[in-house]
């Protein structure tokens, strides 16, 4: 989870390491996301989203698809680095 | 141990890092929560099985307590005067929401090594063009959440 100057850098940077690129995050939508995960942190009542909430929140904001879905067990471009086949 | 136990321990650990930004000792919560450093040991496992908590590999010293990261990171947070490192760039937002204080986020960018600099406010950062990415989708995050 990392920032980029650029949608450009995020295409550089994931052709450089192997990595499909993923959906992109506007900085206004990672504050909600922040926001949601962790206002309520340092609080006695505190609780991770669970997964319904989480799409709730996801959806928002604007994040949909399987990317964005916590028990998505059809998304099959996991993490394992690409090959490219250029 | 009691779920009110696991509470205490989790509060503890969650204020001595935003008091202080460094991760815990298991003697200072053990001090902080009237109990041994065992029974907090134990309280970690069961906070890690919640993914309340990440710990290092010797079971004992905090990774991660999210947003806030036990170990340097690039993405530092500062606010109220004390300077704090987050897991990742979500976190880095997640820091000034968790204390709910005005905080200047720092990182760079991943590829061209650009500085990053957000001033955090009640209202979030200001407009910015930056960008968050992942590469992990959400259901697997915590297949291994380090990475991640």
């Amino acid at each position: 989870m990392l920032f980029f100057r650029s949608e450009e850098r995020v295409r550089e940077w994931c052709r450089d390491q192997g990595f499909p690129v993923r959906p992109l995050v506007r900085i206004d939508q990672l504050w909600g996301l922040a926001r949601a995960w962790y206002s309520t942190r340092l609080q006695p009542a505190s609780r991770r989203p669970q997964p319904a909430e989480m799409r709730a929140i996801f959806a928002g904001l604007g994040l949909t698809g399987a990317f964005w879905d916590p028990q998505a067990d059809t998304f099959d471009q996991g993490p394992t680095k690409v090959i490219d086949s250029a | 141990m009691s779920a009110d136990f696991d509470l205490a321990v989790k509060l503890a650990v969650y204020r001595h890092f935003a008091a202080t930004g460094a991760r815990p000792s298991p003697g200072e919560i053990a001090g902080r929560v009237t109990a041994d450093a065992d029974a907090v040991l134990e309280a970690y496992r069961r906070l890690r099985a919640q993914r309340v908590l990440v710990l290092e590999a010797d079971g004992v010293s905090i990774r991660m307590a999210p947003p806030f990261s036990g170990v340097a990171t690039q993405h530092v947070v500062e606010a109220g005067g004390v300077s704090y490192f987050a897991n990742c760039a979500w976190d880095a937002l997640g820091i000034p929401a968790a204390l709910q204080k005005p905080a200047t986020v720092r990182s760079r960018c991943e590829q061209s090594g650009d500085p990053l600099r957000l001033d955090v406010g009640a209202e979030g950062p200001g407009p910015s063009d930056w960008l968050f990415h992942c590469v992990v989708p959400a259901a697997q995050w915590w297949d291994d959440i380090v990475f991640t």
